[in-house]
């Protein structure tokens, strides 16, 4: 995929923890309102890489970045507010982590860090936010009960609303059904596909069928290094490297 | 096949004796924690003293008709006869020796012309009249009445129907009723005579089942016991008073009865002081338990006067909470701005960890050190003087170590996912940690903010150098106060009441209960989360 309207444009990205170096030369362009998914075995860098797109690893110590990452053409690392970056840039995590608030005001608080202080207009983005997550009506009559107290998947979904009420351009989702059970897991996958077509999704997963199910485009990770990065029925079916055939049929990882 | 089996067994029984061990020791501490607190709640809430008197304690709120008077304000709820003699005879010239208080007392009696002043003449002094000097003369009951009104030290007796409905005075019981014996009863043979009669001693002496006084320690004379005539008021006054005479000879009348006590060898019977001073017969001691309530909604409610000797701890109780808030609203903020830095700001470094060892040996430094430091910090070279700021900046020195270590550890086990998840949406660091981590972190940070006033309720040392001693309500900032636990130290190291340590005592105890229960309560809403609200509007 080669083409000016990527999303996120990466250039020989290569990522250090201290001295272990997590991520090598990656290279990879990201198409805008797709979904992306990246696979490969634990500890092949596939999180770290996710984690890089929205500056999630500033918060580490010692971590060490060189290489480019563009997103709509523009440096992450240079000249960008990294809190402007965050807005655009949804990430929704592995476990769900819920505030220890209303659902009501996880949702809101996006918002509300962002300045928005009318009670009318967090209402609305509440409401909407929660009905493009698919969560709206399990939880309109408690909306003011705490978010603590919904199952695992409705704590997923209401994560996703409380990302999408910022109103970003990406969601970045880092296994974010592997906590869950099959039917919540359905659900947010059904909510992808929706999702897609107003964002660019990039999702990390450890599940073979959920990355053919739900994505365009696969990058299959492996020790650091982007192994083979193509469309999703290409890797799937006819996958160029021997090890991506052997990781999706199961034979390691 | 025997040995695995035998090592199987012998480990068996060393696990028994073992727990045997932990839970022996463990009902051990919980039984003496709970001994603890039973014993000073219990005797917190009743007295027990061993009162030594020639007095019984049957009162009478009439005595012969009559009622003995004080001002409102007397902190005196009954009176003994020999007391009373005492005032109308110059015995007494202030309230010192009786109340502690320092007011003159003024005895009024009325005109001994009148019939109720020959009345109350023959009730103090029967036939012979001593009045003392310092001895008022009212011309009628109303008017001496005005003057125990008006004045704090009087004290009058009147026909007790004069007192019906009366505002500004009260009447207190009299206690007069003595142990009466012959003059050989009492006295010394080789040095030796009787005893205080202890309650049970006298329950057997009265009971008739003491033949000789020898047993009693006295002289070898036989016991020859007298009933009180039927029909008198000293027989009445007896039976109310559960004070019944068996197994003893019943003389006719009164007169007869007063002249078998002064010319019977051995005789003994109870009798009205009045009477035993007019005959001249010799008393003997009664010595017993008094028990009653000690704590009582009135000790709640009402202020303290004589340093805690009178009244009860109203203000005290009202300082205390004052301490706790300011000490609260002072330690709270700095102890959880602190953690948040240590937690989120600083470098992990060699400074920070000197910084943590120096928090933690500040927790355990004595509280009297804190104390010496606040009373020349605070009280001396900042003028603060001895007041509730002196005190309870002194106070929020002391717990915030607590304060800040737990707040700290609180801070550090909120899940690093929700600062992630706030982060990720675009939050800046002070509104992930204001917002999100605090928030999270709450049920923590009070439970340290709970430990540390916990401390500072207690806390008597750091509080004597700093907070002074006044017991009236602090009026401000700067004003002297006294605390529960320093009032309790007061009381017993001055040794004012040892019941009333006791009592505060066991408020100080309910204070801490019901803190600690309520704030429990506040950390399960906010942090419990399951299906609790949480509020927005």
């Amino acid at each position: 995929m080669k083409d000016a309207s990527a999303k996120f444009d990466i250039a020989g990205l290569d990522l250090w923890y201290g001295q272990t170096q997590a991520l090598k030369k990656v290279s990879m362009q990201v198409g805008a309102n797709s979904i992306t998914a990246l696979i490969g075995p634990s500890g092949c860098g596939k999180s770290t890489f996710l984690r890089v797109l929205d500056r999630m690893n500033d918060l580490i110590d010692g971590v060490r970045t060189e290489g480019k990452v563009l997103y709509d053409g523009q440096d992450i690392f240079n000249g960008m507010d990294v809190i402007e970056l965050r807005k655009k840039i949804g990430m929704v995590f592995q476990k769900p982590n819920p505030f220890p608030m209303s659902v009501f005001d996880n949702v809101a608080y996006g918002p509300r860090v962002h300045g928005t202080k009318d009670r009318r207009e967090l209402e609305e983005i509440v409401e909407r936010s929660l009905v493009n997550a698919a969560l709206f009506d399990e939880v309109k009559d408690r909306l003011h009960k705490s978010a603590l107290g919904l199952s695992g998947g409705q704590q997923q979904r209401l994560c996703i609303a409380r990302v999408l009420a910022v109103e970003p351009d990406v969601l970045l989702m880092d296994e974010p059904t592997s906590a869950l059970d099959p039917i919540s897991t359905a659900k947010i996958e059904n909510l992808l596909e929706e999702l897609k077509r107003r964002y660019t999704i990039v999702i990390v997963t450890h599940n073979m069928q959920q990355a053919g199910r739900v994505s365009d485009w696969t990058g299959f990770f492996l020790s650091g290094e982007l192994l083979e990065y193509a469309p999703t029925k290409d890797i799937f079916f006819n996958p160029r490297d021997p090890r991506t055939e052997n990781y999706i049929s199961g034979r390691f990882g | 096949m025997h040995k695995p089996t035998s090592g199987h067994a012998s480990r068996l029984r060393s696990q028994a004796i073992a727990f045997a061990i932990v839970r022996g020791l463990s009902f051990l501490t919980i039984g003496i924690l709970a001994l603890i607190l039973i014993f000073i709640v219990y005797r917190g809430l009743r007295y027990e003293n061993v009162v030594r008197s020639t007095v019984l304690s049957n009162s009478e709120a009439a005595p012969d008709g009559l009622a003995i008077v004080v001002n409102e304000g007397t902190p005196l709820d009954r009176i003994e006869f020999p007391v009373l003699y005492g005032m109308y005879t110059d015995e007494y010239l202030n309230w010192s020796k009786i109340t502690a208080d320092k007011e003159d007392l003024v005895p009024i009696a009325l005109d001994s012309s009148t019939a109720d002043g020959a009345k109350v003449s023959r009730f103090l002094f029967g036939s012979t009249p001593q009045w003392g000097g310092l001895v008022e003369t009212a011309p009628d009951a109303a008017r001496a009445i005005e003057r125990v009104r008006s004045t704090l030290g009087a004290v009058a007796v009147l026909p007790a129907e004069d007192l019906a409905g009366q505002k500004g005075v009260k009447v207190i019981p009299l206690r007069r009723v003595v142990i009466a014996a012959n003059s050989e009863v009492t006295a010394l043979v080789e040095n030796r005579g009787i005893e205080d009669l202890s309650d049970p001693a006298l329950r057997l002496l009265m009971a008739g089942k003491i033949a000789n006084w020898k047993e009693l320690g006295g002289p070898d004379l036989a016991v020859h016991l007298l009933e009180p005539p039927a029909g008198t008021e000293l027989q009445r006054v007896l039976s109310d008073g559960g004070h019944s005479v068996s197994g003893g000879a019943r003389e006719k009348d009164m007169a007869a009865y007063l002249a078998a006590l002064g010319d019977q060898s051995g005789s003994v019977g109870y009798l009205f002081a009045g009477d035993a001073k007019a005959e001249e017969l010799p008393t003997l001691m009664w010595s017993g338990t008094e028990s009653g309530w000690n704590l009582s909604l009135s000790y709640l409610l009402e202020s303290p006067g004589l340093s805690g000797k009178v009244g009860g701890i109203s203000t005290i109780i009202a300082n205390t909470f004052l301490m706790l808030i300011l000490t609260g609203l002072m330690a709270a903020p700095i102890g959880v701005a602190a953690a948040v830095y240590l937690v989120e700001y600083a470098r992990q470094g060699i400074m920070i960890r000197i910084l943590r060892l120096g928090t933690e040996t500040l927790a355990g430094i004595p509280s009297i050190i804190f104390g010496l430091f606040g009373f020349l910090f605070f009280v001396n070279i900042l003028h603060f003087g001895f007041g509730l700021l002196s005190g309870c900046l002194t106070l929020t020195l002391m717990i915030l170590p607590t304060i800040v270590r737990t707040s700290e550890e609180a801070m550090k086990a909120v899940p690093a996912g929700l600062r992630e998840g706030s982060l990720a949406l675009g939050a800046t660091k002070l509104q992930t940690i204001v917002r999100v981590a605090i928030p999270a972190a709450a049920p923590g940070i009070l439970t340290g903010l709970i430990l540390g006033i916990g401390r500072a309720v207690g806390e008597t040392a750091a509080l004597l150098f700093t907070m002074g001693s006044d017991y009236k309500l602090a009026k401000g900032l700067f004003s002297s106060a006294r605390v529960l636990s320093s009032h309790i130290y007061l009381l017993f190291a001055e040794g004012i009441s040892f019941d009333r340590a006791f009592s505060t005592a066991t408020v100080l105890i309910l204070v801490v209960v019901a803190f600690n229960f309520s704030a429990k309560r506040l950390i399960g809403k906010m942090g419990g989360g399951r299906e609790k609200g949480a509020k927005t509007r």
